[in-house]
């Protein structure tokens, strides 16, 4: 049995004076954060300001060493690995390096998380959705190629394919837009606001690129020592006169 | 500074160590990846086939043709196919053909789930719901165990026929007489310890490779590093297990 422990009703992800260390480095401290329903929040902070560290306490690859990470009104570190599976369903990872399977094709590597939480459906229902996938992001016809043989952009594109298969609620992104071209990156950061449109998911957003951050952003958030400094849109942020927030933006 | 080496090789171990013990807890959990099995068992023997084949012939050849002249020394020169398909498949065809997987298994385990590991991909199957443990690791180690001993029967049969060409270099000896007398004195409990051998080899060479890619640290020079571990780290265990069996079957005389 799950135990609800959200605290506020319309935050679909909560994070409660949040720390993590590793070894003497203590990457999140005290950290507090609210993401609602169809809202995108980007973070950004410097490089090892713990924003990856973040998103994986979230999904529940890294566990925090204190505070509450509830998604779905659920105590992450609280549930059990059934319910977590569960849970995973519901929320999608575009990880940094777009972490495709390369030993399979991009037919596999999508199918990949759908075997694994919809076994029930058939060979046809599983193709379709594959193949619906793939149009949404443009890339249909490199259905039967491998990883190796797509460019960084469309390795993006694929992986963001395969975050969207399962129908998420809410899409964590690690660095969408990392070493891509202004072009390319802008085309990833319309197709994050896009999916945000269509399916009505929240986000979080990982970031250091603030051209991505203006497109896709609701609210912002700047991560300085482990905590959240300043938090404010685009517009807001860009017209404080804090130096330490105003580094970010010149 | 010696103490820091014995550290590290401490704390090696006993990560070997508690991996296996996670082997065997994940194993009877259900759900098991046949596919996956079945995929990595042909990776891991119809790959080798090749290289453990003709390793086995040369070795066959070679053995027979060095044996050849000191047997001829004392007159025994007929006992060649006996005392010579006795060291082959009792010690010689086992550790050989275990070496040559620790090489060509054990880097191509280390470096493929390192590689895995670093592009954040054994990550990357957790959040999709997969434990990856038992999708990656324990299918490949499983695999290991099962074909090595196969690779090891194949290596037998082929060295066997590489001592009897070997024999005819020399002399004129039929395949029927050859049999003959490799049989009266090769039998099973032979054959069968170097089997069992088979899978200590395979599951330690398994285990190994797949702890060192498992736990891959440092992006892609931290899986140049796994990978070369994996082979010298195999390598050396499968040395240990053969004179461990070489004590056991001085115990028990049956090895």
């Amino acid at each position: 049995m799950m135990e609800k422990v959200s605290y506020n009703k319309e935050a679909i992800i909560e994070l409660i004076n949040l720390k993590k260390s590793f070894g003497n480095n203590r990457v999140l401290n005290d950290l507090n954060l609210t993401v609602k329903q169809g809202e995108n929040v980007v973070v950004i902070g410097k490089s090892g300001s713990g924003k990856s560290v973040l998103i994986k306490c979230i999904i529940g690859l890294i566990k925090p060493d204190s505070g509450i990470v509830s998604v779905f009104g659920n105590d992450v570190s609280k549930l059990s690995h059934d319910d977590l599976d569960q849970m995973r369903a519901k929320v999608g990872f575009l990880f940094q390096s777009n972490a495709l399977y390369d030993s399979m094709t991009i037919r596999e590597n999508l199918e990949f998380p759908l075997r694994r939480h919809w076994l029930k459906d058939t060979k046809d229902t599983i193709n379709d959705l594959v193949l619906d996938a793939l149009t949404n992001v443009g890339l249909a016809d490199t259905i039967d190629m491998k990883p190796s043989e797509l460019s960084g952009g469309m390795k993006k594109r694929v992986a963001l394919a395969r975050t969207l298969i399962l129908k998420p609620e809410i899409i964590l992104y690690d660095e969408p837009t990392s070493g891509l071209d202004p072009v390319t990156g802008k085309e990833i950061s319309n197709l994050i606001v896009e999916i945000q449109k269509k399916y009505n998911t929240s986000s979080i957003i990982i970031s250091h690129d603030l051209s991505c951050a203006k497109i896709t952003s609701n609210k912002i958030v700047i991560l300085i020592d482990g905590t959240c400094y300043a938090t404010g849109t685009f517009e807001e942020l860009n017209n404080m006169s804090d130096k330490k927030v105003k580094q970010f933006f010149d | 500074m010696k103490s820091i080496a014995l550290k590290h090789f401490l704390y090696e171990t006993a990560g070997i160590y508690l991996f296996a013990v996670r082997f065997f807890k994940e194993l009877f959990k259900p759900r098991f990846e046949f596919n996956e099995f079945l995929k990595q068992c042909y990776t891991v023997g119809n790959t080798s086939i090749t290289l453990v084949s003709v390793t086995a012939l040369i070795m066959g050849l070679v053995i027979t043709i060095q044996s050849q002249p000191a047997m001829e020394t004392f007159g025994t020169e007929s006992w060649l196919p006996s005392v010579v398909s006795i060291s082959l498949v009792r010690e010689l065809v086992p550790v050989i053909t275990a070496l040559t997987c620790a090489g060509k298994i054990g880097s191509s385990i280390g470096a493929e789930l390192g590689s895995m590991k670093v592009t954040e991909q054994i990550d990357s199957m957790e959040v999709s719901g997969t434990n990856p443990f038992k999708y990656l690791v324990v299918t490949r180690v499983l695999a290991a165990t099962l074909m090595l001993p196969l690779l090891i029967i194949l290596g037998d049969t082929i060295s066997l026929y590489g001592a009897y060409i070997g024999v005819n270099i020399n002399q004129n000896v039929s395949f029927h007489l050859f049999t003959n007398q490799v049989f009266a004195k090769l039998d099973f409990s032979d054959v069968l310890p170097s089997v069992i051998k088979g899978l200590f080899f395979g599951f330690t060479i398994g285990i190994i490779s797949c702890y060192k890619g498992y736990h891959t640290k440092n992006g892609t020079e931290g899986v140049g590093k796994s990978a070369n571990s994996s082979v010298v780290v195999s390598i050396f265990a499968v040395f240990m297990i053969d004179l461990i069996a070489a004590q056991v079957a001085n115990i028990f005389h049956i090895l």
